[in-house]
C-alpha cells in the first residue's frame, strides 16, 4: 500500500492534454501539480459523485478567437447584454447608468483547493470587469458562448456591486453544438446593504462539458439571491462558493437540475458563514428523466465565532424514470455553539394520486406529468420578481419538459 | 329504448388479494339520480374509484358501459372525455399548480377530445365566473394552488365547479357531505341540484341520510359487503337512518 500510494498516477488522455495546455499557457507549476495528482476521482470528497478522471474522456484543443456567432441562447426584453465569446470579453455598447464595464488581466476567482478553479485561473487570460453602482435598472446579461470547432475554453467575470446598490445579473452559457469543454468563473462581491440577484443558466449543446464556479462574498447587510439552472450539456458541474464576510447579510441559494437521458449534472455548494448574525437558505431541486444522474452536494460551514447563524438547506428530487439517479449529500460543519442549522433531503416519483386526479379531469398523462413537474419547480422560480425574467426562465423549463420527452 | 347512461354488470374488483367488489349490478337511466348507501368499509368508495379508473384495483369479472361504450378499457382521461366525472371525497392538493391553470387545462383537454380549439382567456373567464357564481367561488380562490389550504367547503365547492364546467353526462359524487357543515352542505347541494338535467345522470355515494334531504334521489341502493343488497325509493334511506345497516347485512350479525 505504501509503495502504491507513492507511485505516480497513470494519466489518461484528458489529463495529458490538460497538462500540455497548462504548460503552453505558461503555468508550469499547475501542470506539474496535475501531473502528480491527476484529475479528482470519487475518492476526493468534493468529487464523490462526479469522478472527473472517469467522466472526462477527452479535452479538445484550447480555444481560438471566435469568428462566427450563434444567436444568444436566451433573450430577456430590455436586458443589457455583454458577450464573452470563446473566453474573450467584449465590453460592447454604451453601458446604462450606474454600470462601468471593462476588462482586466487574469482570472477573477480567489484561490480554492479545486482543480476547476486552478484550471480557470491558469487559462482565463482576461476577465470581464463590471462595477455596478446605485439601483441598476436593466437586467445585466452576460452571454457566454463557445463558437466554432470543439474547444477547451476558460472565461471569467469579476463583478462588484457597490454599497447600497441593487442589480440583477443573468448569465447564460451556449454556443456551437460541438464537444466543447468550457470552464466559466464569476466572482461577485456584494457591497454593504446591497441587493443582488444572480442567475446562471446552462443551455449548452448535447455534447458539451460545462464547468462553472460562482464565487460570492457578502459584506455587512448584503442580500443575495442566486439561482443556477442546468438545462443543457452532457456533463455539467456548477460550483458555488459563498462567504459571509459582514454581519446581517442574508443569502438565498437556489438551483434547478433538469437532467435528461445520458446527462450527468452536478451542483456543489459550499456556504461559509464566517461572521456572526448571518442567515442563509439553500433550496435545490432536481428532476431526472431517462438514464441520468443528478448530483447535489451542499456544505454549510459555520465558523467558530459566527454565533446566531441561521441556515436551512433543502434538496428535493423527482425521478421520472426507473433509471434516473438523484444523489444528495448535505453536510453541516459547525464550530459555533449558538446557531440554528438544518438540512433536509427528499426524493420520490410523481405522486400517483395527483396523477389520477388530473387525469380524471380529462388531462392526458404527458400533460398531467408536465403540470406536476412545473408545480414541483415553481417554488424555485417564484421568488424571481422581474416578470420578463421569470417568463424567460419558465420557458427554459417548458422547453426542457418538451425536449426531454423526445430524448 | 335508449341505453342507460351507466350500466354495471356483475362487477368484481380486488386490491392485492382482497376482493372488495363482489358482483355489483346497477343501471342508471338518463336523468336519474341514484344514491348508494352503505357503512364505512362496504366498498362504496372502491366502486367510485374503479369507475373512474384508478389503477390500484384489479377488475376480475364483469363490465361497465357508459352510454353503451366499454368504460373499463379506457384510461382515466379517456373516461373523462367520454363524459364521466368523479367528485372526490378527498380532493387532492397540488402545490405549484394554480386552480385557474388546472381548470383551463381540464376544459381545453375536453375541447380537444371533441375536436374543438382552445378556449380564449375571456371566454374561459366568463365560463368560470358564471359557473362559480352560485357556488360562492371568488377570484382569489382560483388564484391559489389547487385545493392547497382550501377548507372542506371550498374543496367540495371547487369539485362541483369542475363538474359544472366539464358538463359530464355521468356524475359520481363520493361522500360529498364529508367535512361539510350545514351551510356549506346547502351551497354544495344547490350547486349539484342546479346541474340535474333530463340527460345527465348522477350517482351519489354516502353513508349518511342527511345529504339526501338536500339532494333527493330517484332510487336508493343499499351497499353491503361489496354488492347492492336492496334497492328502493327515497324512503329506503329514511328506513336505513332509523334502523341502521344491520338488517341488510348479507351475513347474520
Amino acid at each position: 500500500m505504501m509503495l502504491k500510494s507513492k507511485m505516480p498516477v497513470r494519466l489518461n488522455a484528458a489529463e495529458e492534454t490538460l497538462i500540455a495546455q497548462l504548460r503552453d499557457a505558461g503555468d508550469g507549476a499547475q501542470a506539474e501539480r496535475l501531473n502528480v495528482t491527476g484529475l479528482p476521482t470519487r475518492r476526493v470528497e468534493s468529487y464523490h459523485y462526479t469522478d472527473l478522471k472517469m467522466l472526462l474522456k477527452a479535452v479538445p484543443p484550447l480555444v481560438e478567437a471566435a469568428n462566427s456567432a450563434s444567436a444568444p441562447a436566451l433573450r430577456v426584453a430590455g436586458a443589457y447584454q455583454l458577450l464573452i465569446a470563446n473566453g474573450v470579453p467584449h465590453p460592447g455598447t454604451t453601458a446604462p447608468a450606474g454600470v462601468i464595464v471593462g476588462t482586466s488581466d487574469g482570472a477573477a476567482l480567489s484561490a480554492h483547493d479545486d482543480v476547476l478553479v486552478r484550471l480557470n485561473s491558469a487559462l482565463a487570460k482576461k476577465s470581464l470587469s463590471l462595477t455596478l453602482e446605485g439601483s441598476v435598472d436593466p437586467i445585466i446579461q452576460i452571454d457566454r458562448r463557445t463558437e466554432g470547432a470543439a474547444a477547451h475554453s476558460a472565461s471569467s467575470a469579476r463583478i462588484f456591486v457597490a454599497d447600497n446598490g441593487s442589480a440583477t445579473i443573468l448569465e447564460t452559457y451556449s454556443g456551437s453544438s460541438e464537444a466543447h469543454v468550457t470552464n466559466n468563473a464569476s466572482y461577485i462581491a456584494v457591497g454593504r446593504n446591497a441587493t443582488v440577484t444572480h442567475i446562471t443558466v446552462d443551455l449548452s449543446g448535447d455534447g458539451v462539458t460545462h464547468f462553472a464556479t460562482n464565487e460570492y462574498v457578502l459584506a455587512e447587510g448584503a442580500k443575495l439571491r442566486t439561482l443556477a439552472i442546468h438545462a443543457g450539456s452532457a456533463l455539467a458541474r456548477t460550483q458555488i462558493f459563498a462567504r459571509f464576510a459582514g454581519e446581517g447579510a442574508h443569502g438565498d441559494f437556489g438551483g434547478l437540475n433538469l437532467v435528461g437521458d445520458g446527462q450527468h449534472l452536478d451542483f456543489t455548494l459550499d456556504v461559509n458563514h464566517g461572521v456572526p448574525n448571518t442567515t442563509s437558505q439553500e433550496m435545490f431541486k432536481q428532476v431526472g428523466r431517462g438514464r441520468s444522474k443528478g448530483v447535489f452536494q451542499g456544505k454549510i460551514v459555520v465558523a467558530r465565532d459566527a454565533q446566531k447563524t441561521d441556515a436551512k438547506m433543502m434538496m428535493q428530487g423527482l425521478m421520472l424514470s426507473d433509471q434516473a439517479e438523484i444523489l444528495s449529500k448535505p453536510e453541516l460543519e459547525i464550530y459555533a455553539d449558538d446557531v440554528v442549522c438544518g438540512h433536509g433531503s427528499t426524493c420520490g416519483e410523481l405522486d400517483a394520486d395527483s396523477m389520477f386526479y388530473l387525469m380524471s379531469r380529462g388531462i392526458s398523462k404527458p400533460e398531467a406529468e408536465t403540470m406536476l413537474v412545473r408545480g414541483f419547480l415553481e417554488e424555485v422560480l417564484d421568488p424571481i420578481e422581474d416578470d420578463e425574467l421569470n417568463e424567460a426562465l419558465t420557458a427554459v423549463i417548458d422547453d426542457w419538459l418538451v425536449g426531454a420527452k423526445q430524448r | 329504448m335508449a341505453n342507460p347512461i351507466l350500466e354495471i354488470r356483475n362487477l368484481h374488483a380486488r386490491i392485492e388479494d382482497r376482493e372488495i367488489l363482489k358482483g355489483v349490478n346497477l343501471s342508471i337511466p338518463a336523468g336519474e339520480l341514484h344514491a348508494v348507501m352503505g357503512r364505512n368499509g362496504s366498498g362504496k368508495s372502491t366502486l367510485s374509484y374503479v369507475l373512474a379508473g384508478k389503477d390500484d384495483y384489479e377488475i376480475t369479472e364483469g363490465e361497465v358501459l357508459l352510454d353503451g361504450v366499454d368504460l373499463l378499457a379506457m384510461e382515466p382521461d379517456e373516461r373523462a372525455a367520454a363524459g364521466l366525472f368523479l367528485a372526490f371525497q378527498y380532493p387532492i392538493e397540488i402545490p405549484g399548480v394554480s386552480t385557474m391553470t388546472f381548470l383551463k387545462a381540464a376544459m381545453n383537454a375536453q375541447r380537444k377530445s371533441r375536436g374543438e380549439g382552445e378556449l380564449s382567456t375571456p371566454d374561459f373567464m366568463r365560463a368560470v365566473k358564471e359557473a362559480g357564481a352560485t357556488l360562492n367561488i371568488d377570484a382569489s380562490m382560483l388564484k391559489r394552488p389547487l385545493n392547497v389550504g382550501f377548507s372542506g367547503g371550498e374543496k367540495k365547492r371547487a369539485e362541483v365547479l369542475q363538474m359544472a364546467l366539464l358538463a359530464p353526462k355521468m356524475c359520481i359524487l363520493d361522500e360529498t357531505d364529508s367535512g361539510l357543515d350545514i351551510d356549506a352542505l346547502q351551497v354544495v347541494a344547490k350547486g349539484v341540484n342546479g346541474l340535474r338535467t333530463a340527460q345527465r345522470s348522477m350517482l351519489v355515494i354516502t353513508h349518511y341520510q342527511r345529504l339526501l334531504n338536500h339532494i333527493v334521489p330517484d332510487v336508493v341502493h343499499v351497499f353491503s359487503d361489496g354488492r347492492i343488497v336492496e334497492s328502493g325509493d327515497k324512503s329506503l334511506a329514511l328506513q336505513l337512518e332509523a334502523k341502521g345497516y344491520a338488517d341488510f347485512d348479507s351475513e347474520p350479525a
